[in-house]
């Protein structure tokens, strides 16, 4: 729970034509972490092909899927994902190969009906519009035969043309003799007639589909009247129907005839995918032979290598060994939690991964945010409002809800020690103290806590850069013991300064101690800076000073711990004096409103200020958060 | 934000490459030359000498820019902001015509992917989805959904009538090229004329190229042409592109020029030496915005055109050097990217 789970190096060789079934292997474990290893004995991409066969294939499986999806999809079983069977094996590049070449048979079909359908839809809407527009028409009794009138000397069309293309469109087709008239618009679009001289269509070009011209071509034999053109327009729309109809009924013909070989081969990609996913990351070899390079948990290698006798019966070679030193960066950290504890991971990971080797604060962090939560907004009322809706919305909030009651109940315990009910500081008797009746008290409760806080920091720190193999800046650096030894030392000779009674006497140790501390911390920024006598003057007088002015200026930050439990109650003061110069009504709006202010207002920035002190007067010192997550190959299921 | 993105642009402007430099960079042993783009502050494409892959020089080079774009916009807002952000899409656009034409030709999406320059956070694309597209007219269908889909409808349509790649590119040269002259105008009522002279040196050079390219290259008739061209106005306008959309050659088109464009293209005999005396101009003219007090997003706009200017001189400089041409072909080729360089 404090750091992650011990990692070995494994490099799997194996036969090249075996690799995509090591890969579904390792991929059911959910034990290997592939990682790229470049090995100039290796140079060979041997899973490359694999993963674009993989990748055309997939992607081409989506597409199908989409354009069957809906009703037809569902009646054929796809809205269903088929089960992966235990003993199936992944296909090779040839089964691969043929999978993809007939998923892209089957897409071309899907993809015309699928062109057909859209232009159908086209189709519709511009009938539609062209109705609208003949009614109008038809209204001005107009004699259309006339516009169509086909003669030797003029080339006429009618048509339509996006609105905002007419302008250019007009001054080109006037560059070739030819004129534009718009008649109507409709939803964006203008519906027109080009006119010109017959003979000078070369002239024009491809200006007309450039400018997305859509020709309407009524028959010769209808252009008399707009009643004629409104009468061929319904025959269209019948035409575009039957079509649509037609369309319809071939996809659900081909669904049932496809429907259950689609679902193999959602099977067949999801056995593929663990070796195109392992190849991105870099599976390496030469001519028969493969490797597979990755990160496996210590404690998994007996199961993964039992796995992998039996299924390959020797015809592999396998290399494990303990990460060096020097590859703690590289390595994935795989860190487990107990359920309780999995809610607080999410505040921990947003500021960092714990590298591999480094210590995992979650734990710590949980228990000392809930410590600080409780102490700023100490309240029985409050804090079992707070349980209580976590508990209502336990199903919208997931695992978020058990942080909501874990604040709940310690904001409760917080507030039977401070005696306060929803702001009230008399109906119980406080089990330790009231923070406003004894304010002093409560602050200097803080700052030793800050104290004890900043130690641990300073500790953990030292661990971590032990476990890095940094001994000088786990012994010697102002994060290190030299800074906690200078630090306890410089709080002792303060408190004994302050007459602490327990202290009191140690006061002259105390201050020899801390002047040993920062002493050793000088002379380690002296050594470590390389750089002109100058500059190594100014800046290790400049960090050693500001190794003092940090810890102390952290410590005095825990002071709001104490301001904030103040705050509290200061402002259930406020609803109180609000409330009181109220009538009955007014009195009990006021309450109500008041303790929801400060349960979101206050219950918020509480929430917000502890997690500041985690992150910066607590992580910031020692968590560097820079690891990389565990991340295996899996098995997940199809698409 | 004012004062610093004025800083930062004129820390930027320190990077720009004098004549100097480049003829260093012409000159230095094979082994020097990456010490060469080090000190010049292109540490990027150091790494990749000596055989510096063109794939890989171009795709630095766009990264480099785009690096630096993101600098420069980070205290912009409103207007300003979407129109440097449009700045960068001409290389997403050109991915996407690398996407187009790779499944005109078949190509493999994983081939296709690898020529496609990354774009980062400025990318719109899903490059994976389009590249595992089958064919051209899935591929356009699907940019008709996506971010690109005011630029791509009309294209596709084009193509779909004609089938002509040309067309497809021209179309979709000119979508952009609307779009940026647009958010332009949003800007330039309150930027002053800076911005103008710089959107004018632009686009009067993509028309009067495309112009004279579509006109005596492609040979298509002049209402198409006209078509074609960017409907933005500035030096060149609307019935001065009518009336040059109808001459019948080169010469004719250069002597109908207004004024100020006729005398720097003088004597001018080919399209590429057209396009390469209007890029100087624009050169020129975006050093004097540089240099000058204009507001600082157009300062802004006015160093990346010439930063790219830069970055491209160098590029053709390694790949000269690449290709072992003689070094007086490459001054000659680096010369017509800018004049000030040699």
């Amino acid at each position: 729970m404090f750091r992650a789970q011990p990692m070995s190096r494994v490099t799997l060789w194996l036969l090249a034509s075996e690799a995509a079934d090591t890969a579904l292997l390792l991929a059911r474990h959910s034990v290997f972490a592939p990682v790229l290893e470049r090995d100039e004995r290796m140079p060979e991409a041997p899973a490359e092909r694999y993963r674009e066969v993989f990748q055309e294939a997939d992607s081409r499986l989506s597409k199908i899927l989409e354009h069957y999806g809906g009703e037809n999809g569902a009646a054929a079983g796809l809205a269903i994902a088929p089960p992966i069977p235990a003993a199936a094996v992944a296909p090779n590049l040839v089964e691969l190969s043929e999978l993809n070449d007939w998923l892209k048979a089957l897409w071309q079909t899907c993809s015309a009906t699928s062109l057909a359908e859209q232009r159908i839809e086209e189709e519709r809407k511009r009938l539609a519009a062209l109705r609208e527009t003949f009614a109008r028409l038809e209204t001005l009794d107009l004699d259309i035969s006339r516009l169509f009138k086909l003669d030797s000397l003029l080339d006429a069309r009618l048509g339509q043309v996006p609105s905002g293309n007419v302008r250019r469109l007009k001054e080109s087709l006037a560059l070739a003799g030819y004129l534009l008239s718009v008649f109507d618009t409709h939803e964006g679009q203008a519906f027109a007639v080009v006119a010109g001289p017959r003979g000078a269509e070369e002239g024009m070009g491809g200006v007309l589909s450039q400018a997305g011209w859509r020709e309407l071509k009524v028959p010769e034999e209808l252009r008399r009247h707009p009643e004629a053109v409104r009468r061929f327009l319904n025959l269209e729309s019948e035409h575009l129907e039957a079509s649509h109809s037609g369309h319809r009924r071939a996809i659900s013909d081909s669904l049932s005839q496809y429907g259950e070989r689609i679902q193999g081969a959602r099977v067949q990609l999801a056995l593929a995918r663990p070796l195109a996913e392992a190849s991105i990351n870099g599976v390496r070899g030469k001519g028969q032979l493969a490797v597979f390079t990755g990160w496996v948990p210590k404690q998994a290698l007996g199961e993964l290598t039992r796995a992998l006798e039996d299924r390959f019966h020797g015809r592999y070679l396998i290399d494990m060994r303990a990460p060096r030193r020097e590859e703690n960066a590289q390595v994935p950290s795989l860190l487990l939690y107990p359920l309780w504890l999995r809610p607080f991971v999410p505040l921990v990971k947003s500021y960092g991964i714990p590298r591999y080797g480094e210590f995992d604060p979650s734990l710590v962090f949980a228990l000392t945010y809930l410590l600080l939560f409780g102490a700023m907004f100490g309240d029985v009322g409050h804090g079992g409002v707070i349980l209580l809706l976590a508990v209502l919305f336990y199903r919208k909030l997931g695992p978020l809800a058990w942080l909501g009651i874990a604040a709940g109940v310690v904001s409760m315990g917080f507030g039977l020690l401070y005696g306060s009910i929803f702001g009230y500081e008399s109906l119980i008797e406080p089990i330790w103290l009231s923070p406003l009746h004894d304010p002093i008290r409560i602050l200097t409760v803080a700052i030793l806590f800050g104290v004890g806080f900043i130690v641990f920091t300073l500790l953990a720190n030292s661990y971590n850069k032990l476990s890095a193999g940094h001994l000088g800046e786990a012994l010697f650096d102002s994060s290190g013991l030299a800074g906690l030894i200078f630090y306890l030392g410089a709080a002792g000779g303060l408190a004994g300064e302050a007459a602490m009674p327990a202290v009191s006497g140690l006061s002259t140790a105390a201050w020899s101690l801390a002047l040993i501390g920062i002493t050793v911390v000088a002379l380690f920024k002296w050594v470590e800076t390389p750089a002109t006598l100058g500059e190594r003057v100014l800046v290790t007088a400049i960090e050693t000073l500001e190794t003092g002015i940090n810890l102390f200026a952290n410590t005095l930050s825990f002071m709001r711990v104490a301001a904030f439990s103040l705050n509290h109650v200061a402002l259930a003061l406020a609803v109180f004096t609000i409330a009181g110069g109220l009538g009955t009504t007014g009195h009990g709006l006021t309450l109500f409103l008041g303790n929801v202010v400060i349960i979101v207002l206050e219950g918020g920035i509480v929430a917000i200020q502890a997690l500041r002190l985690m992150y910066y007067e607590g992580f910031s010192r020692f968590f560097n958060g820079d690891g990389t997550e565990f991340v295996p190959l899996k098995l997940v299921g199809v698409k | 934000m004012s004062a610093y993105l004025n800083t930062r642009v004129s820390l930027f402007a320190a990077h720009l490459w004098p004549a100097e430099d480049f003829r260093t960079l012409l000159r230095s042993p094979e082994a020097e030359i990456s010490q060469v783009l080090m000190e010049g502050g292109l540490a990027r494409l150091a790494g990749l000498v000596p055989g510096n892959d063109l794939n890989s020089l171009e795709q630095n080079i766009i990264a480099q820019l785009l690096d630096e774009t993101r600098v420069l916009l980070r205290p912009l807002a409103g207007n300003a902001r979407a129109f440097l952000l449009y700045w960068t899409e001409r290389f997403e656009v050109t991915n996407l015509k690398t996407l187009l034409r790779g499944k005109m030709g078949n190509e493999r999406p994983a081939t296709l992917l690898n020529r496609l320059t990354p774009m980062g956070a400025f990318g719109r694309l899903d490059v994976q989805d389009l590249a595992h597209a089958e064919d051209v007219a899935e591929l356009l269908r699907r940019l008709e959904t996506g971010h690109y889909a005011g630029i791509v409808r009309q294209a596709r349509q084009a193509f779909e009538d004609s089938h002509d790649p040309f067309l497809l590119d021209a179309a979709l040269d000119r979508g952009y090229y609307e779009g940026l002259a647009h958010r332009a105008r949003a800007l330039e009522k309150k930027n002053g004329p800076a911005l103008r002279r710089l959107m004018g040196s632009l686009i009067d050079r993509i028309n009067l190229v495309w112009l004279l390219r579509y006109r005596f290259n492609y040979k298509l008739p002049p209402a198409q042409v006209y078509y074609l061209l960017v409907g933005a106005h500035y030096g060149l306008s609307s019935a001065s592109l009518k009336e040059l959309s109808a001459l019948g050659s080169l010469e004719a088109v250069l002597a109908a020029l207004p004024q100020g464009l006729r005398q720097s293209l003088a004597d001018a005999a080919t399209i590429p030496e057209v396009f390469a005396r209007m890029e100087r101009a624009a050169a020129a003219e975006a050093e004097k915005v540089l240099r000058s007090a204009a507001p600082d997003c157009v300062r802004a706009f006015a160093y990346l055109i010439l930063r790219e200017r830069d970055l491209r001189a160098v590029r053709a400089i390694l790949r000269g050097r690449n290709l072992h041409l003689p070094n007086a072909m490459i001054e000659h080729t680096v010369g017509q990217l800018a004049q000030e360089t040699f």
